[in-house]
């Protein structure tokens, strides 16, 4: 759960990259061979990885990844993970150390594992359950902070567990009964249980080579690549294969090149720069970080043999205007559906690059069906907004001749809540007559202002991504009752306490099967709407460039990313 | 000289004390939880409270900035959870982020932003200095037009836009040079240098104008001046007359300039640094400063200051050599 999974590009040297890189497109040398991202996969070679954000924290109790990661799912094996196909079907949970997603019991509250048989760390000791039971315990400890919050919320005695260091008793929430079997005991029930188990925390940590604090720079191994080398806290990392990993315990990862080094700490208009022209290891290169920002999407797309090494993904991610109910004005509806209906999605999908880069929303939840995507639009505008309708509306709110208003967003744009989205916001609502002004905050200290109770403004732009996707990691942050945070993070923006919504949250949580609970994610998403708790803006979609000589391109729905253990190098 | 040099340290000891203390208030007035975001997402706040005491960070404020002190002069021992990591004085505490000391994460970040720094101050030396030199003997000629065109240009240019363009020129179009990537001086010297050539040229772009003017105007000054005169009319040979006399004259402001622009360089190539994805100590310290990482900050800052002072130092000491009118008190 997060404002923000990927920080996109600042958009300070847009400009000037991009006409860098369209003259570099026309100029530079053109390959011979007809890309084809789909060829037969060669084994061997060294995948190159050029990255923004280093790889910091390398240690599974300390990351938050959706799906187990990118670079993490190469090392760190979990009980299930994402199903490494193209689109939609890769929001699929598939079994990865153990044989199936998961056996639910008494009301989903119970989730029994059994671990495949010959599975091996990078040592060649076996995997046994106790490992797995032992990292999942190492993600309590103070001394490793960081994490999902997930597993202090869902497991027997875990709000108060203080990990193995302190507590070396450990959580008896999770039993192993045997080597082979893992059984967790949940507070509540969770049908989403198979999702959270593919993040890193459930990958497994042999107690006797546990370094605590300095796990990170050689954590051991259960996936296909080893580390060989962790530079400056994961800024270079080197991975080369790990010996005792084997295709036949594991049906997800293809695992292709011999080597994967990851260089971080790069600017995004030197990546772009670097994959357009791929001189050298550049033609080995993929960026799982580093998006086109709409001009270099511009050149790119002009340029034919560059446009075929582009990847599109999606990732279920909604940007919207978010109330503060329990400031005036916007505690009466008739004001925040009249700025529902002002909006403008035109010039609010081209101040987020246009509509190559973005998808104009009216629901919450994300357009895709693993989330129960339902499409609705309770305050229907069209495509540019009805300023006539929310005018009426804002007479009968007792406003006949207009209001202003006050939009917080952050200082810059990289992340879709900065002054170009904004000022889309304040023309729409100036035809309607809302004068908008603007409160600029730091990004820095963004989140930190909208997520507090005690700071958090009337009316702001807001982002959200889901952990894995299904409506649960969706909606229930932003809109369960009983998670309003008074004194730390809170993401329940309207702090809407409804015992119905809270009472249907619980309800689907028991559903295990995610179909069913899809189609009433949706629904429940619909009944929301009506509310006018925020205005859905967009869904932003992924471009990424990735280098000519690579092949066997898969892109999954859950992150929108390059699939790191799927690439191969020709 | 003796007596200069203690001076001098115990003059640089207390700069330091004082840059120390005054990151430390910094970070105490201004509102942050460093536990809080070290902890992560929905940390309960007695979750908040372990990371707390695990930092040190529920001590009083003087009692954290006295522990800093003892951990310069004595060392001090840190849990790793599963054992205790001694970190040997001079310590500078522990990363709040990844519990890595910070004397570790400054010494794998110095050489590259020694290198970088070093490196480039040759070169706008070589570039600012030289075409200081032609424009004052060879004045309104070709030569001089050309050199001081491309030294306002650099200077006119943000760095960032002379980086990007050497990249697309030099890597990308005539594909003369790889795409940078830092590599040891002690790993590789030839691979050392190719990869911070651009770096260098950059900044020797972005900073040479200045040199040039200072070094034409000084020099300019110096050979209209009465001693110049009678020398000639001794009939001393121009080369001697420029290299001995007007350039030495010019050389103490280039000297004063360089120690300051040195200095700066250590905590300032921010731009340089990212463009170029060098991982220096400049952004070690935008990113520390981002997550509250007030170990590091600390650290870096200290670090960057002995450099500020020590250039500065070497500069007064050079400035005795290049004119004898100086003496050092």
């Amino acid at each position: 759960m997060s404002h923000h999974p990927h920080r996109s590009r600042r958009l300070a040297a847009v400009a000037v990259s991009a006409a860098l890189l369209g003259g570099a497109a026309a100029c530079g040398p053109k390959s011979g061979d007809t890309n084809s991202a789909d060829a037969t996969p060669h084994k061997g070679g060294t995948l190159y990885v050029l990255n923004q954000n280093p790889q910091n924290e390398f240690d599974p109790a300390r990351l938050y990844t959706t799906g187990g990661g990118d670079v993490p799912s190469l090392v760190f094996r979990t009980l299930t993970t994402r199903n490494r196909v193209n689109g939609a079907e890769g929001t699929k949970v598939v079994p990865d150390l153990a044989t199936d997603t998961g056996e639910p019991s008494q009301n989903a509250t119970v989730w029994t594992y059994h671990l495949k048989k010959g599975l091996k760390f990078e040592d060649g000791t076996p995997i046994t359950s106790a490992d797995v039971k032992y990292g999942i315990e190492r993600s309590f400890a103070p001394e490793l902070s960081g994490g999902p919050p997930y597993f202090r919320d869902w497991l027997v005695g875990g709000a108060g567990y203080q990990g193995p260091y302190k507590d070396p008793q450990g959580l008896d929430s999770i039993a192993t009964p045997d080597p082979w079997t893992i059984v967790f005991h949940l507070t509540k029930p969770e049908g989403d249980f198979p999702y959270l188990a593919t993040m890193t925390q459930f990958a497994p940590v042999p107690k006797a080579k546990d370094t605590g604090t300095n796990y990170y720079k050689h954590p051991i191994s259960s996936g296909p690549y080893e580390v060989a080398e962790n530079q400056n806290d994961g800024v270079h990392l080197i991975l080369k294969r790990n010996p005792y990993w084997s295709t036949a315990t594991d049906s997800q990862r293809k695992a292709y090149p011999d080597t994967v080094d990851v260089l971080a700490g790069l600017d995004p208009s030197v990546i772009n720069q670097r994959l357009s022209a791929g001189t050298g290891n550049d033609a080995d290169a993929v960026t799982t970080d580093t998006n086109l920002d709409p001009a270099e999407l511009a050149q790119v797309s002009s340029d034919k043999q560059l446009a075929s090494r582009v990847g599109t993904g999606h990732f279920g991610e909604t940007y919207y205007l978010a109330f503060n109910p329990k400031v005036k004005p916007f505690d009466n509806i008739k004001v925040r559906e009249a700025i529902a209906y002002a909006i403008n999605r035109t010039s609010v999908v081209n101040a987020a690059g246009g509509s190559s880069l973005a998808d104009p929303a009216t629901t919450f939840l994300p357009d895709q069906a693993a989330f129960g995507y339902t499409p609705y639009d309770p305050f229907p505008a069209g495509a540019t907004g009805n300023p006539a309708r929310a005018k009426e509306l804002l007479k009968e709110a007792g406003y006949p001749n207009g209001l202003t208003v006050n939009l917080t967003h952050e200082s810059d744009d990289a992340d879709y809540k900065g002054p170009a989205l904004a000022t889309a916001v304040q023309d729409a609502l100036k035809a309607a007559g809302i004068t908008v002004k603007f409160t600029a905050v730091q990004d820095d200290n963004y989140d930190n202002t909208i997520d507090s109770t005690k700071t958090e403004p009337g009316f702001f732009l807001s982002g959200w991504g889901a952990d894995w996707p299904s409506g649960a990691p969706f909606l229930a942050p932003i809109f369960d009752g009983r998670q309003i945070v008074t004194n730390g993070s809170n993401f329940n923006s309207a702090q809407l306490n409804d015992p119905t919504v809270n009472a249907t949250i619980d309800r689907i949580n028991t559903l295990t099967d995610h179909a069913a609970a899809a189609r009433q994610w949706g629904a429940l998403d619909q009944q929301i709407g009506q509310e006018a708790l925020d205005v859905p803006l967009f869904h932003p979609i992924y471009k990424r460039l990735f280098g000519k000589n690579i092949r066997n391109v898969v892109i999954e729905d859950w992150d929108g990313r390059l699939d790191l253990a799927e690439a191969a190098v020709k | 000289m003796k007596g200069y040099l203690l001076r001098r340290f115990i003059g640089m000891v207390s700069v330091l004390l004082a840059l120390s203390l005054v990151v430390y208030a910094i970070f105490y007035i201004a509102p942050s939880n460093p536990a809080q975001l070290a902890c992560g997402l929905k940390c309960s706040p007695a979750q908040v409270a372990q990371v707390r005491q695990r930092l040190g960070l529920d001590a009083p404020v003087y009692l954290q900035y006295a522990r800093f002190l003892e951990g310069i002069f004595v060392g001090r021992d840190f849990s790793t959870g599963t054992g205790v990591m001694h970190c040997n004085a001079p310590c500078l505490g522990i990363s709040y982020r990844t519990g890595e000391q910070v004397t570790s994460m400054l010494a794998t970040r110095l050489p590259v932003t020694a290198s970088l720094a070093l490196g480039a101050m040759v070169a706008w030396l070589l570039l600012g200095v030289g075409t200081g030199l032609v424009s004052a003997l060879r004045r309104g000629r070709f030569t001089e037009r050309a050199l001081t065109t491309l030294t306002l240009a650099g200077n006119s240019l943000p760095v960032f836009i002379i980086g990007l363009l050497l990249l697309i020129v030099f890597c990308s179009v005539l594909q003369w040079l790889p795409f940078p990537t830092y590599v040891g001086l002690s790993q590789d010297p030839q691979q050392w240098f190719w990869g911070l050539l651009l770096p260098w040229t950059t900044l020797a772009l972005y900073e040479s104008a200045k040199y040039a003017r200072l070094t034409r105007a000084s020099m300019l000054e110096t050979l209209a001046e009465d001693h110049i005169r009678t020398f000639r009319a001794y009939g001393v040979g121009e080369r001697h007359l420029i290299t001995r006399h007007a350039l030495r004259g010019a050389l103490t402001s280039v000297i004063a300039l360089s120690a300051i622009d040195l200095g700066t360089m250590f905590g300032g190539a921010v731009l340089t640094e990212s463009l170029f994805g060098l991982p220096g100590i400049g952004r070690l310290l935008v990113y520390s400063v981002q997550i509250v990482d007030l170990p590091v900050v600390v650290g870096v800052t200290l670090v960057t200051g002995v450099f500020v002072v020590f250039a500065n130092a070497v500069a007064d000491v050079l400035y005795a050599v290049a004119d004898r009118r100086v003496v050092l008190t």
